[in-house]
């Protein structure tokens, strides 16, 4: 899986940087109202199965292992913003008056899709949280070898 | 005229003075300017609430004073049921049909039951006989504090019923946010408890942006409990925010639930109640049998009874009561069901009916804020039925046997609802007591009631929702040990430390 954004995505990641306080993670969620969607939090702590897929506008992407799985190789999912907002999932949206959305897995074909491959934020490094900042430390985590094929259901 | 809060018993402006449109997703057409609560004003809601709690009479009226104030509640909501519903099916797009014979029913009898929970629970009971008689032990059921509850757009009314109703009942406070686009019925109900002269402070209620308000309810250190509906990934959030000072935490969260056909079903009780199960509400809830599991003795027979049915499902204007289906809840609603039955076909699965904006609606119905009911084909591992989607989307998986129901049903992250169909009882039972997940229905879909506990296994949620296990959930558990002997020999800790060993 490897998630890039649209301009129109990385300016609300902008936008957020300046009027939120913490430093801003997207987590790429399922289920529900939302259904699978990009969530941009601020000290959001990603979970021990998620890993970066991606950046938006120099803001870091996770996704857990099940999305993973299911969106396999490099094409791509595109995060991008629209201003239909029925959701409300304590990102941005009655806040900004916008959503984030993903775009499907080959998002550079879509007609008229213009996707910008994000730009590394040169101040990445000190604009993650701490928490984020350690699991990066830490490594990729790996299951251990008797337990890669065991489902965790 | 803009919506307002209501904090601490008085209905007033956001502080900021902002506001938010909300349309009506049949129409497009704005209904209402909705108050924008800043951060601020959530911490004034949950301030008040703090002191209605620490001070007010509300957790120290009696079980009984508490349940008349909530059957008075009820009362209201069923004496304005024809308004409420209206002001349900307009703002959510949900059929008008559904809202006066679910929604607004479903709210005045939840807020019935907990009130009958109020007056007989017990709040005080002996726990069993003591290890060291004469003391006994006594269990207190004492209600746990300021609890911010946060609602979906998918069952607005009913929703904030499931919240509030158990916990003032159980002599907490609460300060309520629904989801922004679908805030007018929250403002009726909240009405309701005000006329029903609720004291101020125990119901707040604040409407507005999730990132800032939200946040602050699930994060406030005055907060003791916070109770969400919503999707998997803002739950997850939730508890985060939730953990600096430890809060309770109850989530109901998504799912992919299974609707297993077994090969002696009733195929025409069963073809209605798959259908029934996924398409309902379009397929915007969370307990949707969005997986219909059909043994392969009775596949094709059974998938062309679906496909046949699916396409006499009444779509239009929800305000008419001939109207199964009305439109989803905004257009955006219908761009995530487009992209992913264009991930369905892109997946190899086969669609068999629907798949797009329905033709022939009415004159002045915006066919872009509607979904076709849509079956595919599919493989367990496609994205489309691992992917919670919340719309009118079914997808079929043949199985063989009863073993791979059960494994095929239990291969997903969540576990909330499920259906067994089927006219051997005890098989049916078998295979239901195989699946993990917190409801299933043998025979039947979408059965909630006050009286049954709601909630999901896995990556579903934590918690229950309804029925006396969901009204424990807002309940503390006080152990008081009680002794009555006028000295300690024998006892080892005294012995100790007194010296005498």
């Amino acid at each position: 899986m490897k998630v890039t954004g649209t301009p129109a995505a990385a300016r609300t990641v902008e936008r957020a940087r300046r009027d939120r306080r913490g430093a801003l993670v997207f987590t790429i969620g399922t289920g529900c109202c939302e259904s699978t969607a990009p969530f941009l939090y601020e000290d959001f702590w990603p979970g021990p199965d998620q890993e970066v897929v991606g950046e938006v506008g120099g803001v870091s992407v996770y996704a857990p292992a099940y999305l993973r799985a299911l969106y396999p190789g490099d094409d791509g999912v595109v995060v991008d913003v629209e201003e239909d907002l029925p959701a409300e999932s304590m990102s941005i949206e009655t806040e900004f008056g916008c959503r984030f959305v993903l775009r499907e897995p080959g998002g550079a074909k879509l007609a008229g899709q213009d996707v910008l491959e994000c730009e590394v934020d040169p101040a990445g490094p000190d604009d993650v949280p701490a928490t984020v900042s350690a699991r990066r430390d830490r490594g990729p985590q790996q299951l251990p070898e008797s337990l890669r094929r065991v489902r965790m259901r | 005229m803009a919506t307002k809060l209501f904090i601490d018993g008085a209905w007033v402006e956001a502080e900021n003075g902002e506001t938010f449109p909300t349309f009506a997703p049949s129409t497009g057409e704005q209904i209402d300017e909705v108050a924008k609560a800043s951060r601020g004003d959530a911490i004034k809601a949950v301030e008040a609430a703090r002191r209605a709690f620490d001070e007010g009479p509300w957790p120290r009226l009696s079980g009984a004073e508490r349940a008349a104030k909530l059957n008075r509640v009820a009362e209201i909501i069923t004496e304005r049921s024809a308004e409420i519903s209206e002001i349900e099916a307009r703002d959510g797009g949900g059929t008008i049909k559904k809202a006066m014979f679910a929604d607004i029913p479903g709210a005045a009898g939840t807020f019935q039951y907990f009130a009958g929970c109020a007056e007989t629970e017990p709040d005080e009971f002996d726990h069993g006989e003591s290890p060291f008689p004469p003391a006994k032990s006594v269990i207190r059921r004492e209600p746990i504090g300021v609890c911010s509850q946060i609602v979906p757009w998918n069952f607005p009314f009913i929703m904030a019923s499931w919240k509030i109703a158990p916990a003032i009942a159980a002599g907490n406070t609460v300060v309520l946010k629904p989801a922004s686009f679908t805030s007018l019925s929250a403002v009726e109900m909240v009405k309701a408890c005000e006329e029903a002269e609720i004291p101020p402070g125990v119901v707040n209620l604040i409407t507005g942006p999730g990132g800032s308000a939200g946040e602050e309810l699930a994060s406030h250190p005055l907060v003791d409990k916070v109770a969400f509906t919503g999707s998997t990934e803002v739950g997850r959030r939730i508890m985060q925010l939730a953990s600096g000072t430890v809060k309770k935490v109850t989530l109901e969260l998504g799912g992919k639930s299974a609707n297993i056909v077994l090969d002696d079903a009733d195929l025409d009780l069963a073809a209605a109640g798959v259908l029934f199960g996924t398409f309902f509400h379009n397929g915007q809830v969370c307990e949707s049998g969005t997986r219909a599991l059909v043994h392969a003795d009775i596949y094709d027979e059974f998938v062309g009874m679906l496909v046949e049915r699916a396409a006499k499902i009444v779509i239009g204007d929800p305000l008419d009561m001939a109207t199964d289906l009305g439109p989803l809840v905004a257009p955006a609603q219908v761009d995530t069901v487009e992209r992913y039955v264009k991930l369905g076909l892109d997946e190899g699965a086969k669609l068999l009916c629907g798949g797009s904006n329905p033709a022939g609606l009415a004159e002045g119905l915006d066919s872009t804020a509607y979904f076709s009911p849509t079956i595919f084909e599919a493989d367990n591992s496609m994205r489309i039925a691992q992917e919670e989607i919340f719309g009118p989307v079914l997808c079929v998986i043949k199985i063989n046997s009863d073993e791979e129901a059960v494994a095929v049903a239990n291969d997903s992250i969540y576990g909330l609802g499920g259906g067994v169909w089927s006219t051997d009882a005890d098989r049916a039972h078998s295979v239901a007591s195989q699946m993990r997940t917190g409801t299933v229905w043998i025979n039947d879909y979408h059965m909630l009631s006050p009286q049954q506990p709601f909630g999901g296994y896995k990556q579903s949620g934590i918690g229950r929702e309804l029925s006396e296990i969901g009204y424990n959930e807002y309940r503390q558990v006080k152990h008081v040990w009680r002794n009555t002997a006028t000295n300690r020999d024998g006892y080892m800790h005294f012995a100790a430390l007194s010296g005498e060993i």
